[in-house]
């Protein structure tokens, strides 16, 4: 069996294939920020909560990091309906993804928040800052600089995993190139398309984020 | 009236004390040394003043003004007239070593900004670092960063520097070099107290030296007194055990 590669019969369609990288950017700061503050909340309450609320943030963690993103993303689309819960499309993806990517991004963020030296906060304290000028001018800084390689290889992990939002639906990369393939029937021609669309889009976000921990958090990571 | 006029001094750590029943007196411009074995309550005792470790006991008046240190506004007062070098420099380590130093004076206490830059300049030039300003912390041997945080410390224009180990960490050979800076301190009148295992220097720079043991003051006297004719025998088995090795 023979497979010729025929570009010319997706032409029309490639300006189309590559719009779908609006939505999938769109959705991938959404998810990263609103996860990120989540996430961050999550970590501040089990760093800082009482007994109680310390321990929910970590079972919120511990089940989220230990769910299956997909089981999830169709258990909100294709269970709640049944529950007479209807999410649209992009609702359901959102909140999937949101909810497991804070349960990561918490664990990143403590990590950074505990890599604090208490030499540091000595330092501050008698230099007169008080707690708010602590978190801004010595907490934050550092938090940000110690989790910036971990927070942009989730950046990546999520703009690439955004492609399962396709599965209920969502007309992203991944959703416009179904359905291409569907009406074309040059899968290989369309995927590797999409293939090509999603290295560049992950190398092109790579050197933004290196450049920017470099220039304002000076963070030592490859620019390319 | 003295400078600094501690009385009755007491800490815990958790329910271990550490400070028991500390008084000293300092006059203004005099240079006290700190000696005593490790554990003795030394650092503790800065550590106390500067209200990082809280006194549970005693009272501390500062240029006649008594220090509350369950008020954060007194705390704050005793804050802005005393500034502590540590063993470790205590470094923000994501900033360079002019915004290490100009951090606390701008943002904190309101100073202009370009004429603090310009103070903090001269005194990098002053402990010899003039080149290093835009270098960060770890770019910098361990002589440079206690210099730069003794810097740092004087660009708050303290009355009072206390100095917690400040060449522990050092190689021998950059030993000097801090002192040399702490000895050019002393000249312009600024009030120190400084822990040190550095004998010798203390031996030479000090106006007093206080002796200290699990948390109290043992004794103080003028350096020849504790290094030659110590009327305490603790602190004479201290000092004969120093010596020897």
């Amino acid at each position: 069996m023979t497979y010729s590669l025929q570009f010319g019969q997706i032409m029309r369609d490639i300006p189309y294939i590559l719009g779908g990288a609006w939505p999938t950017l769109w959705l991938t700061f959404v998810i990263f920020f609103a996860a990120a503050a989540l996430g961050l909340f999550i970590a501040l309450v089990r760093l800082r909560g009482g007994p109680v609320t310390s321990r929910l943030a970590g079972l919120w963690v511990t089940l989220t990091t230990n769910s299956p993103l997909f089981v999830i993303l169709f258990f909100l689309f294709n269970g709640l309906p049944n529950c007479g819960i209807l999410l649209s499309p992009i609702a359901a993806t959102l909140i999937a993804f949101i909810a497991i990517s804070s349960g990561y991004l918490a664990e990143i963020q403590r990590g950074g928040i505990q890599s604090v030296r208490q030499s540091e906060l000595d330092a501050a304290e008698t230099l007169g800052m008080s707690r708010w000028q602590t978190v801004r001018h010595v907490i934050a800084r550092h938090v940000i600089k110690t989790v910036s390689p971990a927070l942009s290889n989730f950046f990546i992990f999520t703009m690439l995993g955004t492609s399962m939002a396709s599965l209920v639906g969502v007309n992203e990369l991944t959703g416009r190139a179904i359905e291409v393939t569907s009406r074309t029937f040059r899968s290989i021609e369309v995927f590797s398309i999409v293939a090509i669309a999603y290295v560049v889009l992950s190398l092109a976000a790579s050197m933004a984020l290196a450049l920017v921990g470099r220039m304002l958090f000076r963070v030592r990571m490859r620019v390319v | 009236m003295a400078h600094l006029e501690i009385t009755a001094l007491g800490a815990c750590y958790g329910k271990v004390a550490v400070l028991d029943d500390v008084s000293l007196s300092v006059e203004r411009g005099e240079l006290v040394g700190i000696v005593g074995p490790s554990g003795s309550g030394k650092s503790t005792l800065l550590r106390a003043l500067v209200g990082l470790v809280p006194p549970t006991a005693g009272t501390v008046v500062l240029d006649g003004h008594a220090v509350d240190y369950a008020n954060a506004l007194s705390l704050r007062a005793m804050r802005d007239q005393t500034a502590i070098v540590f063993q470790q420099y205590n470094f923000f380590q994501n900033m360079n070593v002019l915004e290490n130093l100009t951090v606390a004076p701008v943002k904190i206490r309101g100073r202009n900004r370009s004429e603090t830059e310009k103070e903090a300049r001269a005194l990098l030039a002053r402990v010899g670092l003039a080149d290093k300003e835009k270098a960060y912390p770890d770019e910098l041997s361990g002589g440079q960063q206690q210099r730069v945080a003794i810097a740092r410390a004087l660009v708050l224009k303290p009355a009072v520097v206390l100095l917690d180990e400040v060449t522990a960490a050092l190689d021998p050979e950059l030993v000097r070099d801090v002192m040399d800076v702490v000895q050019d301190l002393a000249r312009d009148g600024i009030t120190m107290l400084l822990v040190s295992h550095e004998m010798g220097f203390i031996r030479e720079a000090a106006h007093r030296v206080v002796m200290m043991d699990a948390g109290r003051v043992v004794e103080v006297g003028p350096p020849a007194q504790i290094f030659g004719d110590a009327q305490q025998e603790r602190t004479r088995a201290f000092m004969s055990r120093i010596i020897r090795h």
